[in-house]
């Protein structure tokens, strides 16, 4: 039970909450709202004071631009790619931590460091492995005779490949400790009750151990999905959308647009259409997910 | 007790005066970009500057090319930025129409040595139609083509005059198999300026007489084509060459990938340290032996219009364009072609094949037009173009169009 | 009994050594190639162990570079973080548990629907904001951005853990004579412990790598956090992988340290806030 608001109190959740508000309104929704001032200009970087009204143009201008859906495309492969392969590395590591063996506790601290790793570190050590002519990966792949030569994969068509890579390598151990957690808090007695119904070691994982956890693997892909599209350090650093454009991303698009094409408005414009793409993203998901039985997952009860 | 007050004050006061000497001083913000990072140079000749001058304070802050006209832009409109800055006769046009360059003519006709400097290299630093003088001119160069005299010698080549002479030997000198290219190719950053001068020397010009945008002419579509069949079709040059910038293209040269390499005299003792006789030094090849071109372009010093401290930043400016300091940089181990009559006629440069091939090339050099969109074309469109081309994802005529409508365009 | 040890063998360890490879191999690689001398490092086929270590790589860096101001800046950005957010977050996450009041859940999830804005939507109005206020290219912009990005995911984990210590307790503490305030910090607080761990070292983690505002935010030199510094190293010492790594390592051990102190209250906090028991 609450204890009561008397008069004193009634100003108390306005003063805990209040520098929060005063926050998130000073650099949060007063610049969101600018920026959907600006998104209705054309205006330069260079010469701001010649900023012009132009209504939707920038909106149309972006979605019409073959370029802006290029973005989409490689965003979506960005995104998907990203995810799934951290979420299935996660898993194995997860289900690898989850048994008992001596050391465990600073292994699992060990799995940490990846995430905890700048953007930009984690870029320069790819950068490195990945070298046409001196880097790591050539060679182990060479030696495990997948490929016949070194190539220069950040210099291809397919750098996202690279870059997916080093961000698998980065997100991975997150989703390992956050799966390992739940898994942590499933009951024993259900596993031995599936083991006396006869379930093999994958039946109890199916079974027992996937729906328990089922909250948790939603939880943290909604969140990776949010983050990994938002995430533009690596693909900033190692390639900067390139070559040409073929590993650019919308944050990068639009960060490029606006400080090297220097069309601040519609640099705006995108990125508003990649927030309004992500919110309807993570509807749709949450609609998906929820149809599955799992019951309305508010964002509080969350 | 008495001995200690009075010690304390005297201490005091030697510190009010050293406060007060020290804000004396007026500090000027100087950026700048290095080929080479680990040489100290220029770090010298701000420290003796600073020694000579106890009344400016000159700070330094070196960017990388690639983003120096990003953050040069950003930090500017940000109201912060430098005073002045190490420039580019590439980004003239744009940062001139933006109202922020400060014209240094007035400056300049104080300046004793105004009159050493090469005369017609003045016109690096004017924007046509306009009167004014908006940067001070430094360091030059036009490109040559390094060649390793060993390789062409061993494989009986002489050294190639003409594009079909270049394109042969390319072809003769790739070796795949032993990681060997014809040529370093240059898709990355900063490698405009290479395309360039392969591009004018094939025939093609960004404007005509009128100052008409003719990149984009069918000549210079056909000239286009040839450069990026170096590596499409013929795959004389490194897998990597899309994004292949200077640190990469001098890498490969020098770890012997690559037989040739377009570039300029800053990297020129660099090169004879590393293989000595082994390196020589060619015009840049030309379409038409009977018009030869190269491209050449000018590095200055320019005064931003937003400084505090206009004064003290053309004195410095102005005492690197000054016969010791000017000698000093272009003997350093980047140093270019001095812009100073002084300099430039001592035996150093005159004996020194690089220099000769360099000044020759000023003969017939072509620079970028100080148009409003070459900064653009310069830091982002050429770049970006000249991948796709180079990926194939787009023709050689797309890739000029859209160079060309950047340039009249601009930001 | 045997062929438990073997089944132990592949299927245990096995699994482990290839799981920590996986996860450390980077770093190892990284701080391999900062001890070799280019003439070790540009050959073909590659060198893995250096023959001759040598630190000249990390004295020349010293020396010449400016990394020990960039770890400064990180370290005073994050402090002022960690102080600002520590307290608002506190504060409001409080609030969220222990109050209730109309439109509590729409708020919370307000906090939580500005996680989904990227970065490069806000960066450059905030740009102007700051250069409106004066404080482009100071460290006080980035603590002031930091801090409100790194507010909701904050809020929304203490929040939880404020919420699983049991409301009676409070009750009790009440019952006891506490004030409000004595109430959090001798009942709520201690039991929160691992989550307010947890929670900083978001904080920590989150300010410390971030890179869009820190590069955009500041022009000068002295001002530069750590992953931006390292950025235009990156850009000017490119193909001296001797160098760079050195640099990477330089900047890797701050973290690396705070993290080993930590990661066992980190992972308890993360996780109890994750999954709702």
């Amino acid at each position: 039970m609450l204890r009561h608001l008397n008069e004193k109190e009634r100003f108390t959740p306005f003063l805990l909450l209040g520098p929060a508000l005063l926050l998130m309104l000073l650099i949060v929704a007063y610049p969101l709202f600018q920026a959907l001032r600006l998104s209705l200009f054309d205006a330069s970087l260079l010469r701001p004071d010649r900023a012009r009204f132009v209504g939707l143009t920038n909106y149309l201008n972006v979605l019409r631009d073959p370029l802006f859906l290029r973005s989409l495309l490689n965003s979506t492969i960005w995104v998907v790619g990203c995810v799934t392969l951290q979420f299935t590395i996660g898993m194995l590591g997860a289900l690898l931590l989850n048994r008992e063996f001596p050391g465990r506790g600073l292994v699992r601290g060990l799995s940490l460091i990846p995430w905890a790793t700048s953007g930009v570190l984690v870029s320069l050590m790819w950068t490195w492995m990945l070298d046409g002519n001196y880097g790591v990966i050539n060679d182990i792949l060479v030696r495990l005779g997948l490929i016949s030569q070194y190539r220069p994969w950040l210099a291809l068509p397919i750098s996202l490949g690279g870059v997916i890579a080093a961000n698998v390598w980065q997100g991975a151990p997150f989703f390992a400790v956050m799966l390992l957690a739940a898994m942590q808090s499933v009951p024993q007695e259900l596993y031995e009750a599936a083991r006396i119904d006869g379930a093999g070691r994958f039946q109890q994982f199916r079974s027992v151990t996937i729906p328990l956890i089922m909250p948790t693997i939603v939880i943290t892909t909604m969140l990776r999905i949010v983050w990994t599209a938002n995430y533009m350090d690596l693909v900033f650093v190692m390639t900067g959308g390139g070559p040409g454009n073929a590993s650019i991303i919308l944050p990068v698009l639009s960060y490029i647009t606006a400080y090297k094409k220097l069309k601040v408005g519609e640099a705006t414009a995108m990125a508003v259409l990649q927030a309004i793409l992500l919110i309807i993203t993570l509807f749709v998901y949450l609609r998906l997910v929820n149809r599955k039985g799992e019951g309305g997952l508010s964002l509080y009860e969350v | 007790m008495r001995k200690s007050s009075v010690a304390l004050t005297v201490v005091a006061l030697v510190l009010f005066l050293l406060a007060s000497t020290a804000a004396a001083k007026t500090r000027v913000t100087y950026w700048l970009w290095l080929d080479d990072p680990t040489d100290t140079t220029v770090q010298e000749l701000v420290e003796e500057f600073n020694r000579l001058h106890p009344d400016i304070e000159v700070v330094t802050e070196t960017i990388p090319l690639a983003n120096y006209y990003d953050q040069l832009l950003m930090a500017i409109s940000g109201g912060g930025g430098p005073d002045a800055a190490r420039f580019k006769d590439w980004w003239l046009g744009a940062f001139y129409d933006a109202d922020l360059l400060e014209d240094l003519s007035p400056y300049i006709a104080n300046w004793p040595g105004a009159d050493d400097v090469v005369p017609n290299l003045w016109n690096t630093g004017m924007i046509p139609g306009v009167d004014g003088i908006f940067m001070l001119p430094h360091q030059y160069i036009t490109f040559y083509l390094y060649y390793r005299a060993d390789w062409f010698a061993e494989a009986g080549l002489n050294p190639p005059r003409t594009f079909d002479e270049f394109l042969e030997a390319a072809l003769k000198l790739t070796d795949p198999a032993n990681n060997r290219y014809g040529f370093g190719l240059r898709g990355g950053a900063g490698g405009q300026d290479q395309w360039l001068a392969f591009m004018v020397a094939g025939g093609a010009r960004i404007v005509d007489e009128a100052g008409n945008i003719v990149i984009n002419s069918p000549k210079a579509v056909e000239v286009n084509q040839w450069y990026i069949d170096l590596y499409r079709k013929h795959q004389v040059a490194p897998p990597s060459a899309p994004t292949d910038a200077y640190a990469q293209v001098v890498g490969a040269f020098q770890a012997g990938n690559t037989a040739m390499m377009a570039h300029h005299v800053g990297s020129s003792v660099m090169m004879t340290d590393v293989f000595g006789d082994n390196v020589g030094v060619l015009p840049i090849p030309a379409a038409d032996p009977e018009n030869p071109a190269t491209m050449g372009t000018m590095s200055g010093n320019v005064v931003f219009s937003t400084s505090d401290v206009k004064d003290a930043a053309f004195k410095f400016i102005s005492w690197l364009s000054e016969h010791e300091a000017m000698d000093k940089w272009s003997k350093s181990r980047q140093g270019q072609l001095p812009v100073l009559q002084s300099v430039a006629e001592q035996d150093y440069y005159t004996q020194n094949e690089f220099f000769r091939v360099s000044l020759e090339g000023g003969n017939y050099a072509i620079v970028w037009p100080p148009l409003p969109g070459t900064g653009y074309v310069a830091s982002y469109v050429w770049q970006n173009t000249m991948q796709r081309a180079l990926l194939g994802e787009i023709t050689s005529q797309q890739m000029l169009d859209e160079i060309a409508k950047a340039l009249r365009e601009g930001n | 009994m045997r062929y438990k040890r073997v089944k132990e063998f592949l299927f245990l360890w096995i699994p482990i050594v290839l799981w920590l490879t996986f996860v450390l191999f980077p770093y190892v690689w990284m701080f391999l190639t900062s001890l070799k001398e280019p003439s070790e490092l540009y050959t073909s086929p590659i060198q893995y162990l250096p023959k001759k270590p040598t630190f000249a790589g990390y004295k020349l860096l010293m020396e010449t570079t400016k990394f020990p101001q960039f770890i400064l800046n990180s370290l005073l950005v994050v402090g002022g973080t960690l102080l600002v957010t520590g307290t608002v977050s506190t504060a409001a996450a409080y609030c969220f548990s222990r109050f209730d009041f109309r439109g509590k859940g729409k708020l919370f999830g307000m906090f939580l629907v500005t996680q989904m804005f990227p970065s490069v939507l806000l960066v450059f109005s905030l740009f102007l904001i700051m250069r409106t206020l004066g404080l482009l290219n100071t460290r006080l912009a980035l603590i002031v951005a930091h801090s409100t990005f790194a507010l909701p995911f904050t809020t929304w984990l203490l929040t939880g853990f404020f919420n699983s210590i049991p409301k009676s307790l409070d009750e009790a503490a009440t019952i006891d004579g506490a004030t409000r305030w004595q109430t959090f910090w001798y009942v709520l607080a201690p039991l929160s412990a691992p989550g307010v761990v947890a929670a900083l070292t978001y904080v920590f983690i989150y300010s410390w790598n971030e890179f869009i505002y820190a590069l955009t935010f500041t022009s000068s030199i002295d001002m530069r956090t750590v992953p931006v510094g390292l950025n235009t190293f990156m850009g000017e010492y490119i193909i001296r992988w001797d160098l760079l790594t050195a640099g990477g390592v330089i900047t890797a051990i701050p973290i690396v340290i705070f993290f080993m102190l930590v990661q066992r209250r980190l992972v308890q906090g993360l996780t109890a806030g994750a999954v709702k028991g």
